[in-house]
């Protein structure tokens, strides 16, 4: 590990996120490892900041800064005006939130972390990242990215689910099956239905072993 | 604003330590942020001192890795005796509790972002942060009141070095030796590094000639 580091937020790579989200892995950059950083920057006037969710399943109070542009939120169906200077906090994990670019180009900074916990790296960054790799056609690294999950993470159900899907599109049939059972005995019946109708699951869906 | 969030903006969530020195958003404390430490410095003038230099070791620290973010102007930052350019939109991480970091505005307004937290632990209010907010009061001269806050912060932190390093000074102004250098005892053995401020602080000046001063701090 460095012992400092700086780079310009604009410098740093962004990778496509969920939607027409473009996300800058600030944590991933830095590996900051006490809490939760990332920006997200909409290029155009009505794209997502801020993909719709909540934190219930981690449990991660939020805090937003408008770095740049405006921004407006919509927090459990409520519209809240966002400019350039607004920090929106979410101390309750369950509230539903999103948030599009009312002028462009608008960056937020996203602050998370679990109030009495040791801060671990969240899964989704992994699989966010394997899907920018992997749908510039590169499923091997998709795969590698998901891998480096399972570092922080060895019981993820989401990892084995997602990565049960780059294996199916590269054509690593039997991998797929096992993963895709591990997700499913790990996380529930909820991986099962997301199995169900997954198209990257197609090729080994005639299989025995698919989990229907 | 419900009790599930809040909207804020970062210039209206404030509080001048000092005038002449930046303005310091105390954004963790505003909002009550519980998993990660956060705070905004804007400068009032060019060439101001942004972010004091300092570690994260000292005894006002938490060893807090700390991420910063120019949000607006241009900042100087100075980290292990390098100079780093920092315009708006740059990030500085410092993830070594013991490097040296401080920081100057180049432009008025210019405001800095650090959030910061301790690898591998929840997330615990730096020490600092509870005594920040009462150095107001010296600099207004309102020593009554800088009793007040260090009295009750040291209610809440017994054990803390700073906060009983400033209710020593508190109590040194308005004229209580005993008070003063009982509580200037308990911050040097919890923490050396006041020894050597304690010789040179002003707050000092009425106790210094004490005899029992020297046995405390000398």
């Amino acid at each position: 590990m460095k012992p400092w580091d700086t780079a310009a937020l604009a410098e740093i790579e962004d990778l496509p996120g969920p939607g027409t989200l473009r996300w800058t892995p600030v944590r991933r950059h830095f590996d900051v490892r006490a809490f939760g950083v990332n920006a997200y920057t909409a290029t155009e006037v009505g794209q997502d900041v801020v993909e719709e969710h909540t934190e219930e399943s981690l449990g991660h109070e939020e805090l937003y800064v408008v770095v740049a542009g405006h921004a407006r939120f919509t927090l459990d169906g409520e519209e809240v005006d966002a400019p350039a200077g607004t920090l929106v906090y979410l101390r309750d994990p369950t509230v539903r939130r999103a948030a599009v670019a009312v002028d462009a180009p608008t960056t937020l900074l996203a602050l998370g972390g679990k109030p009495g916990e040791a801060y671990s790296v969240s899964g989704w960054e992994f699989w966010f990242a394997a899907t920018a790799k992997g749908e510039s056609g590169d499923h091997e690294a998709a795969i590698a990215e998901i891998d480096a999950g399972f570092e922080h993470h060895p019981e993820h159900p989401m990892l084995f689910y997602q990565r049960a899907c780059w294996e199916a599109l590269a054509g690593r049939s039997e991998d797929a099956l096992a993963d895709l059972n591990r997700s499913v005995a790990l996380g529930g019946e909820k991986f099962r239905e997301y199995a169900s109708d997954d198209e990257d699951l197609d090729s080994i869906r005639a299989d025995p072993r698919f989990p229907a | 604003m419900s009790d599930r969030w809040e909207v804020r903006r970062i210039e209206d969530i404030g509080a001048f330590i000092d005038p002449a020195r930046a303005r310091w958003h105390p954004i963790r404390t505003e909002l009550g942020l519980g998993a990660f430490g956060v705070n905004a410095w804007r400068a009032t003038e060019a060439g101001q001192e942004l972010i004091g230099e300092h570690d994260e070791v000292g005894g006002g620290a938490g060893r807090h890795e700390e991420l910063y973010l120019v949000l607006s102007g241009h900042a100087t930052f100075t980290v292990d005796g390098e100079t780093v350019d920092a315009p708006a939109g740059q990030l500085v991480f410092v993830g070594d509790p013991e490097v040296k970091r401080s920081a100057t505005a180049e432009e008025a307004g210019t405001t800095v972002l650090v959030a910061g937290g301790k690898r591998g632990e929840p997330f615990a209010v730096s020490p600092w942060e509870r005594y920040a907010e009462g150095l107001q009061f010296f600099v207004t001269k309102e020593y009554d009141r800088a009793l007040e806050f260090f009295e009750r912060a040291h209610r809440e932190a017994p054990e803390q070095a700073g906060v009983l390093y400033n209710l020593a000074c508190a109590e040194s102004l308005l004229g209580q030796p005993d008070d003063a250098l009982a509580h200037l005892a308990q911050a040097i053995e919890l923490s050396p590094s006041f020894r050597e401020a304690a010789q040179t602080d002003s707050d000092f000046h009425p106790i210094r000639a004490d005899p029992r001063f020297d046995g405390v701090a000398g």
